[in-house]
């Protein structure tokens, strides 16, 4: 057996940054790759986040359809819990479970909403998994121990290790912490490759998948070195020297793009994407800060006047709002800085805070008339550029998981959900954060040399499933990436669709999904803060 | 899924004994061993473990409000005999998800 589509995943990435890096001579065997194939601009869906993101590329549908809108979700019920997302979030069949169940083999390495892995036939190493738990979440059993052979293995760095990266990162405005950071992605990296290159040689799979996710935590954490002119230029020999680091992850990165690919051979399918884009980001919209300002939301207590620990947008706080908030009196709330979404509280027994549901259409539509007004007092601008409905953007059996309102702000950022007494304020330094255009790009067997434009990201399941040669189920809302195929290989070898081989099943039947809890999780929170989200 | 208190107990036990020899953990886990002081788990460490449980289990159960409970003790620690008592409690009894059924310590 061998492998006949390979899947990387590059989170985060943009030809913003890559044709510069390509052009400096920084990634040559990328700028090869994309020469002698196929490019595009991948759009993703809203909102462009991670999870919710590479769980559309892994199904091919919408989060209304598959169920994952956020790295949270708030729990049903009263008590205004929040958990974090796992696999029972996903409400639909993914590539992984629909090449399984065809028979193929599958290895999915570092995707997020992979715990509780899925039983396919192959293997799996969920991402976003601290490395104690690993050997929980790889499957099947005893892989890990076998992964304990792989030349330089190192668990601590290879899954999430709070306190590795904390030292790394905690206060990264400290000089003298940015360069272990980085290089600690750059063993990551490695860590992961070398997994790869153990499973194509050892036990292989038809598709076998990996994510890099360094690539969005550097340009979060460093945008204003890879890309100083969306900042200020560099001039001391520190900011040069950290993007010099950059530039050093980026071309070992382009060594292992180089090595997969010889590793899986020209009659493999290759195909990579990323999750969304990148661009600088300089705002800071206090976003409960002005629903408390309008009279949507008001703070429990002493909540508004708390000491915020030098949090910026708040990641911190998302467990501890239930707390924070006055629930009798709010009527309209952010849980995440993560999403942009805004929630309306609903009485919905006549018993409850909220409005009523009889208001809700026209409250939540004067809610977003008055966001899309609100304007930089500095110049006028507006700072909400979009405001999406739940209707709008998560229609599907599952939208009522998503917020009601989706905000897109001017600079592409995320909103701070802390009490401020301002309701717009400037970051410290530019920043990184989602665009909604990422990249493609493919090689192989019939395969042309193109620019392909834009894609979307629901096309990247079907695509990875016509490449094994497996028929599109009629579900998926994208469609396989014809144009990036020589007519006469897509004579040969046509588009197939068809029904989902089978009706999902949850693995859970019992009573549901197995919910994983979410409390006071400051370790997501150091997680997330790490990837920039806060400062 | 039904389990008796005691097979719930081994079954916690033994998942933290396979998961601990990754950490190079030499002390023996026992069921007053505490999940953060002394295994140095983190609150996401607790999160993936209760998956873990409720997967096996085939069952969902309030985690997030035990972990909230633990947040509010003196001691922000949790026992493993207190997890198992949760798990049981949970399985067995079908306690509705309000109230995790287990006291401040």
């Amino acid at each position: 057996m061998s492998v006949k589509t390979l899947l990387i995943g590059l989170d985060g990435a943009t030809f913003d940054v890559l044709d510069p890096l390509m052009d400096q001579g920084v990634m040559p065997f990328l700028k090869s790759f994309l020469a002698k194939g196929a490019r595009a601009r991948l759009r993703t869906i809203v909102p462009p986040l991670t999870p919710p993101a590479w769980t559309s590329l892994m199904t091919g549908r919408t989060p209304g359809q598959h169920g994952v809108f956020d790295f949270f979700r708030m729990e049903p019920g009263a008590g205004h819990h929040i958990r974090f997302f796992n696999s029972n979030d996903v409400q639909c069949d993914t590539i992984w479970s629909l090449a399984s169940g065809q028979g193929l083999r599958v290895t999915s390495l570092n995707y997020p909403a992979m715990f509780p892995a899925p039983k396919v036939s192959g293997h799996v190493v969920p991402g976003w998994i601290p490395w104690k738990q690993l050997r929980l979440a790889c499957w099947p059993d005893g892989l890990l121990d076998r992964l304990k052979g792989v030349p330089g293995f190192n668990q601590r760095e290879l899954a999430m290790d709070i306190k590795l990266e904390e030292k790394a990162t905690e206060g990264c405005s400290n000089r003298e912490e940015y360069g272990p950071w980085i290089e600690l992605h750059i063993r990551r990296e490695q860590n992961w490759f070398e997994i790869l290159k153990y499973l194509v040689r050892e036990d292989p799979s038809e598709l076998t998948a990996v994510l890099f996710d360094g690539v969005d935590k550097l340009q979060h954490l460093c945008w204003r070195f890879l890309r100083p002119e969306d900042a200020t230029p560099l001039t001391s020999d520190w900011e040069f020297e950290v993007r010099e680091l950059c530039l050093k992850y980026f071309r070992r990165l382009d060594g292992l793009l180089e090595q997969m690919c010889e590793l899986v051979g020209p009659r493999a399918t290759v195909l990579m994407a990323s999750d969304h884009g990148f661009g600088p980001t300089r705002d800071i919209f206090h976003i409960n800060a002005w629903l408390e300002q309008h009279g949507y939301l008001a703070w429990a207590g002493d909540a508004a006047s708390r000491d915020t620990e030098g949090a910026v947008l708040g990641v911190g706080q998302v467990a501890r709002h239930t707390f924070l908030m006055d629930w009798s009196r709010t009527k309209a709330f952010a849980t995440t800085p993560t999403s942009n979404g805004i929630r309306i509280a609903i009485n919905h027994d006549g018993n409850s805070p909220g409005i009523a549901p009889s208001e809700y259409p026209a409250f939540r539509q004067r809610l977003a008339d008055e966001l899309r007004d609100f304007r930089d007092p500095k110049n006028g601008e507006r700072v909400v550029t979009e405001v999406w409905t739940r209707d709008e953007v998560f229609s599907g059996p599952h939208s009522e998981a998503g917020p009601d309102l989706t905000l897109i702000l001017r600079d592409g950022g995320l909103v701070s959900i802390l009490p401020s007494p301002h309701v717009l304020s400037s970051r410290p330094s530019v920043g990184g954060a989602h665009r909604p255009l990422g990249v493609f790009a493919a090689n192989g067997p019939g395969i042309k040399t193109s620019d392909a434009g834009e894609l979307s990201i629901l096309d990247i399941a079907p695509t990875v499933l016509h490449s094994l040669g497996l028929p599109v189920p009629k579900e998926m809302q994208g469609a396989v990436a014809e144009r990036i195929y020589d007519p006469q290989f897509l004579e040969l070898h046509p588009v197939r669709r068809a029904a989902a081989p089978s009706p999902y099943r949850q693995r859970t039947e019992n009573n549901g999904s197995a919910a994983a809890p979410m409390e006071d999780e400051e370790v997501v929170l150091d997680r997330l803060r790490e990837l920039g989200y806060i400062e | 899924m039904k389990a008796p208190r005691t097979e719930i107990l081994e079954y916690v036990l033994r998942t933290i004994e396979d998961l601990s020899q990754d950490w190079d953990y030499t002390r023996e886990v026992g069921p007053q061993t505490l999940l953060f002081r002394e295994l140095g788990m983190e609150s996401l460490d607790v999160v993936v473990l209760g998956t873990a449980i409720q997967e096996h289990y085939q069952f969902q159960m309030p985690f997030a409000e035990l972990l909230a409970d633990v947040g509010q003790r003196a001691s922000h620690d949790l026992s493993i005999s207190e997890l198992v008592d949760f798990v049981d409690l949970h399985l067995n009894a079908n306690v509705p998800t309000a109230g995790t059924g287990i006291g401040h310590g």
